[in-house]
């Protein structure tokens, strides 16, 4: 059964991106189509006065320009969704800015002309008048009462504030032995996608239909956002090839859809719009910088019995994010280990920068940044070494399926296992010893040991566990579907539920589909683009690696069990066979040992679509099955209810991380000697894909940690608006990765697949900062905050603090 | 005031009117449907529009069509021969060496100009070589591997 | 992405150029590699409305030498220096330098003209042609004339050029007596130098450092000459006092800059430490 699955098939998507067949969003051409640009602003907090197009609109090549006030009478605002799931009174946000400003680049308005430069010219001669409001860009100053409130109806920045609670917290704090504390902090950085948001949208006023093309990652969405803001019935989105996402394509591209189908409307053409990689970096949307004020009760033997930390968000200039990054840490609240007791309080606060969004990981890489900087603090606070006190804590294999303080169930894993592999690879106690020598000739090498789960297969009700009251619930456990068919011709057609963005869907569900239907991955393709009026889509579609893996491959596997009965069944009538003997092999239905008696894929496709004749009476005529996938162990508390108790991911992956690092003590730099991870991502389809995702999120996370990342002036001016500037890495500056699997399959889903797609970014972070710390250790250095760029490092290594604030 | 051009695409001659401020990405984009050069970047920092220009790899985002005027371009659609993958774009699809595959196209330029002047690089040189060229999704390590494959026993690409 | 509209001319002499430049002076800015230019036009922070491109100019694109000493053409591609054999044996901290700039697609159009005439205080050309004593000629409406190195660069995107003007070669001596290296700190291969140190030493028979000359670019608003530095090497047998003497002079009397990259104080200190790094390794090479 399993010749592909598991096997290093070639790339399906490969052939056409290598040759520039790849077709993107801005490669699509409509007729009379009018190119856009987003007026933005350049304040980080002001009130909008007025807004006066007239120059712009004197070029006769400029066709509609949108205002503040086309937006707020043409539109409505969006609903808030999950994403701001702790927002109990509804604040209007609309899809561009409509009396306020409140970050440098936010949109309020767009031009639409014959030519892009046209538009660029044009965009320069709206006028714009402005009154100044003093921004916030540090999440203490902004809650104090004398700022400037961003949101006038929330009467604060502290725009949320809630906790979660589960075990007995402060049994655990009474019954410790002792209370290790730690205050850490993690700064904005995102996965900046190589391709830039673009939106295509084409409103076809007479029937009333619009149809957009957009670098998209959750069709929902863009589907919700256009009926809600723009009030249609008939909406379609389709999304083509996407030039990654991250999650930086999900939930703010929403309100550049609306605005350009609002100019589409408007100027009765088709518009597109293609983002700048500069506006990309300033309003793209950011991964969420955050603070935790952490304490663990430990006990002298290593034990940590209750885990307790405040957070606090800075959110950015919008309340549509406000507690994603908070309610994400229910995914891997516990990490690996068994504690008994969590208790996290949490802060939303807004601020003058660009909004949050869901960027890999969101939330879960600081969530492991808590407990493995903790494990490390515990173990120096003990004289323990930090790997036995991560064994003290650690879920066993015995133990799995394993429910959680909070309700997740961990379907596998063995975390142990993972680590105990690790040391070996890196040969840990020789290792520590040549540490020891080389320290003595005064070099600063350091050795990071982490381990991290990283959850996968989302619940769309995960974030009601702070708010159970919701008005309107999200959805709730995951729902998407596949379609294959048999072609007449014999070759099967794939059409998946979600989107793609680079995560190999095509090869690996033709794997799946091949093994399962008895055929071989050349005879499969999949059709792209996605597209909302065909693909059988639900709330899980989503191009995101953390999904595929059990909506996507899920729904291929029962779609792909489907069509087989469907060709068993026809077979068996044609062959006058009973359906239980026959086989399937390289697409042919056969009796075994019988030279006759076999059908090919493309002779039943002939009978089942032509010839009625042959088709039994009870049997459908053609050879395609659809089928919607959901997780089966769902259940219980897929719906959290006052108990809060929720499963906020389905499936378990982990991996245990290894950084060796060495310092350069006169200038800061860290260099990465080896990174090496044991990794579990369950039955693996495709090693090569999955091997990919590995490398790629572990690589960011590293950069992260050494200094990439998103800085804000005082003024709230973004200063990183360029890759250059944004600390961007490329081959010469990134440390090659390396990955062993260990994979330990679920029982839970179809193949014992797990998700690989967020993977190594959650603990990286922590890995590089526990290396970064255990290199400094003979000079007495804690580290706490990201990131370690060479400056901070040296300050650190060379006990020179600074005494200004430079970043915000 | 439009400008006159001739200018070579992958061994066919264009005459086009474009504006001095048109880009040579764009115009090999939009003016000649070539849409396998991408952009991703204003100020010519992540080699994603990289093409050979007489030759020399560059990044067309950094030049005017105009000055293209009597050149000769490559594009990622000049390589691949009658839909026959050339050994480089070959060893990209064999290692995986893409995921979004938007760096793709110039990725694949800019390994193919290296081993056509360096037909043995060592990974120092293949990842110095690389330098101007980034990838959000891979972490390179399978970019790396796939040049180095390329590379093996190959004299030309 | 777009820049403004702008007139686009291709003179085919150097007069030519000088006429075009002299006719638009208020509002013209020279094309060459355009690794530079178009950036800032596609950001739309410069808006020449006219361009002039001396790309085409023949004659500018060599190295000769000429007597005791090497003549670049404007034109000359930092890929041409790195690569150039003739510059590997005679005057290797050309090629030293030209092979740390950004990238290859950069450097196959970047030309040593347009580093020169740009005067980025972060670019890494105008530290080595200080180092090197080189002299810059300038073509504008009254003729040709050599500048040096030392009085070429005046401040932030300053230079002595005047609108009409434009750098047309760079002279730059034999070294081969010498030890150079150019070494520089930049958080990504590609961008820019937080600090940029070129070295040339001239050693004589006895191993003595008979004359240092170093260029430093990326912490002030120009490229610059330690001169102090230079003074305690000069004369010297250097060990690893001496060095660290003249690096810790290195930044004497410069107002060092700081932003994203660096404060002014962290980038003070890595320029101590990148002036006894290049200097350790010009005298290793």
């Amino acid at each position: 059964m399993s010749e592909f699955i598991g096997s290093r098939t070639r790339s399906k998507e490969g052939p056409r991106h290598v040759t520039g067949r790849g077709l993107y969003t801005d490669d699509f051409i409509l007729p009379g189509m009018l190119q856009a640009m987003i007026l933005r602003s350049p304040h980080a907090h002001a009130k909008i006065l007025s807004v006066d197009p007239a120059q712009a609109l004197a070029n006769p090549n400029v066709i509609a320009v949108i205002t503040p006030d086309d937006i707020n009478q043409s539109t409505k605002p969006f609903k808030p969704g999950r994403y701001a799931a702790g927002l109990k009174r509804p604040i209007d946000e609309y899809a561009g800015a409509v009396d306020k400003v409140r970050y440098v680049g936010e949109p309020l308005g767009a031009v639409a002309a014959r030519d892009r430069g046209s538009a660029e010219d044009a965009l320069e001669l709206i006028s714009v008048e402005y009154e100044p409001i003093r921004p916030v860009v540090d999440v203490r100053e902004a809650i104090k009462p004398s700022s400037a409130t961003l949101f006038e109806e929330l009467g604060s920045n502290l725009a949320w504030h809630g906790s979660l609670q589960y075990g007995d917290i402060d049994g655990a704090f009474k019954s410790a032995d002792r209370v290790v504390k730690e205050n850490l902090k993690i700064h904005r950085y995102s996965s900046t996608p190589l391709e830039p948001f673009v939106v295509i949208a084409s409103y076809d006023a007479a029937s009333k239909r619009l149809t957009v093309w957009v670098t998209a990652q959750v069709p929902e969405v863009i589907y919700d956002g256009l009926r809600e803001a723009l009030g249609l019935q008939d909406v379609r989105v389709i999304i083509p090839d996407v030039g990654g996402g991250f999650g930086q394509k999900i939930h703010l591209i929403r309100k550049y859809v609306v605005m350009v189908a609002l100019l589409s409307m408007k100027s009765g053409r088709p518009v597109k719009w293609v983002e700048d990689r500069s506006e990309h970096m300033m309003a793209g949307g950011h991964a969420c910088a955050q603070e935790f004020e952490a304490e663990a009760a430990v006990k002298n033997d290593g034990t940590v019995l209750g885990l307790r930390f405040k957070e606090y968000d800075d959110v950015g200039g919008s309340i549509s994010t406000l507690t994603i990054h908070f309610t994400n840490k229910l995914n891997n609240l516990s990490n690996t280990y068994r504690t008994p007791s969590i208790a996290m309080e949490g802060y939303a606060v807004v601020t003058n920068k660009c909004p949050v969004i869901p960027n890999r990981g969101i939330g879960k890489p600081g969530m492991c940044y808590i407990w493995e900087r903790m494990m490390d603090r515990v173990a120096q606070d003990l004289n323990m070494s930090p790997i036995d006190v991560r064994r003290k804590n650690l879920i066993q294999p015995s133990e799995m399926p394993y429910r959680t303080i909070s309700g997740n169930v961990y379907d596998s894993g063995d975390y142990p296992g993972l680590l105990s592999t690790l040391l070996e690879k890196i040969d840990y106690d020789k290792l520590r010893e040549e540490q020891k020598r080389e320290r003595e000739k005064g070099r600063l090498i350091g050795i990071g040991i982490v381990v991290g789960v990283e959850p996968g297969g989302r619940n769309a009700a995960r974030d009601m566990a702070i708010f159970p009251e919701m008005k309107e619930p999200p959805g709730s456990g995951g729902v998407n579907g596949a379609t294959i068919k048999l072609e007449k011709n014999g070759t099967i057609a794939l059409h998946l539920g979600s989107p793609n963005c680079g995560q190999a869907h095509e090869t690996t569900t033709a794997q799946v589909a091949a093994d399962i239907l008895g055929t071989t991955p050349d005879q499969i393709s999949t059709s792209i683009p996605f597209d909302s009026d065909l693909s059988p889509w639900g709330v899980a579609a989503a191009n995101s690696g953390n999904n595929f893996h059990l909506y996507d491959i899920g729904a291929i596997h029962g779609a792909a069990k489907k069509l087989r009965e469907k060709v068993v069944k026809l077979a068996s009538h044609l062959l006058n066979a009973d359906a239980a003997e026959l086989t399937i092999e390289n697409g042919v239905v056969q009796v075994p040992g019988s030279a006759t008696k076999k059908v090919t894929f493309a002779e039943l496709g002939r009978v089942a679509y032509n010839n009625q004749h042959l088709i039994p009476d009870d049997m459908e005529a053609g050879l395609q099955a659809t089928y919607y996938y959901t997780f089966p162990h769902a259940k219980p508390n897929i719906v959290p209810g006052p108990d809060r108790l929720v499963r906020a991911q389905f499936t378990f992956s982990a991996g245990a991380h290894a950084a060796i690092i060495e310092v350069d003590k006169a200038t800061g730099k860290v260099e990465v000697l080896r990174y090496l991870i044991v990794g579990d991502n369950g039955t693996v389809i495709n090693p090569d894909v999955v091997n990919g995702q590995v490398y790629g999120s572990a690589a960011h996370g590293i950069a992260v940690a050494l200094g990439e990342g998103f800085i804000y002036s005082p003024e709230g001016q973004p200063l990183t608006v360029t890759y250059l500037d944004y600390g961007k890495c490329s081959t010469a500056e990134t440390p090659k990765v390396e990955v062993i699997h260990r994979p330990s399959p679920s029982p839970f889903t179809s193949l014992g697949q797990k998700a690989a797609g967020e993977g190594a970014a959650i603990p990286s972070p922590a890995a590089i900062a526990s290396a970064v710390e255990d290199a400094l250790t003979p000079l007495g250095v804690k580290i706490t905050d990201l990131p370690l760029t060479p400056e901070v490092v040296w300050r650190l290594a060379n006990h020179n603090p600074d005494s200004v604030r430079r970043s915000y | 005031m439009k400008k006159t051009i001739r200018v070579t695409v992958n061994g066919r001659l264009y005459e086009e009117d474009v504006e001095p401020r048109i880009l040579l990405s764009h115009f090999l984009r939009e003016t000649i449907g070539l849409t396998g050069t991408h952009v991703g970047c204003v100020v010519g920092e992540c080699g994603a529009c990289s093409v050979l220009l007489d030759d020399k790899l560059i990044k067309s985002c950094l030049h005017f069509a105009v000055q293209a005027d009597g050149c000769s371009v490559t594009t990622i659609e000049g390589l691949a021969k009658d839909g026959q993958l050339s050994v480089i774009q070959e060893a990209f699809v064999k290692h995986y060496a893409l995921q979004c595959g938007y760096c793709t196209p110039g990725m694949v330029m800019a390994s193919h100009a290296l081993l056509r002047d360096h037909p043995q690089p060592t990974e120092d040189e293949i990842r110095k070589a690389l330098g101007g060229n980034l990838c959000m999704c891979t972490g390179y390590v399978q970019i790396v591997e796939a040049v180095k494959d390329a590379a093996k026993g190959s004299t030309h690409v | 992405m777009i820049p403004g509209t702008f007139d686009y001319f291709v003179p085919r002499s150097i007069p030519e150029a000088i006429e075009l430049l002299s006719a638009h002076r208020d509002d013209v800015k020279v094309l060459s590699g355009g690794q530079s230019l178009l950036p800032l036009m596609k950001m739309r922070l410069s808006k020449p409305g006219y361009i002039v491109d001396i790309g085409k100019i023949p004659g500018l694109d060599g190295i000769v030498e000429e007597g005791d000493s090497l003549v670049l053409g404007a034109l000359v591609t930092h890929a041409q220096i790195e690569n150039s054999e003739l510059l590997q044996k005679r005057c290797p901290l050309l090629p030293q330098t030209a092979a740390t700039i950004a990238d290859i697609q950069i450097r196959n159009r970047g030309t040593i003209g347009g580093s020169v005439a740009h005067a980025d205080p972060a670019g890494d050309m105008p530290a080595a042609i200080i180092a090197l004593d080189a002299e810059i000629k300038v073509a504008g409406p009254n003729g040709e004339r050599w500048v040096k190195a030392d009085d070429f660069f005046l401040g932030l995107l300053m230079s002595v050029l005047e609108p009409d003007e434009i750098v047309s070669a760079v002279r730059v001596p034999f070294t081969d007596k010498d030890k150079t290296a150019y070494l520089k700190a930049a958080p990504r291969s590609s961008g820019f130098a937080v600090v940029g140190v070129a070295v040339r030493m001239t050693m004589d028979s006895a191993g003595i450092c008979a004359r240092a000359a170093l260029g430093i670019t990326g912490i002030s608003d120009k490229a610059y000459r330690p001169d102090r530095s230079e003074e305690i090497l000069g004369g010297k047998k250097l060990d690893s006092k001496i060095i660290a003497e003249a690096a810790a002079e290195s930044t004497r009397n410069i107002d060092v800059i700081e932003d994203i990259n660096g404060s002014s104080e962290y980038r003070t200190h890595l320029t101590h430490v990148y002036v006894q790094r290049a200097i350790e390794a010009a005298l290793q090479g």
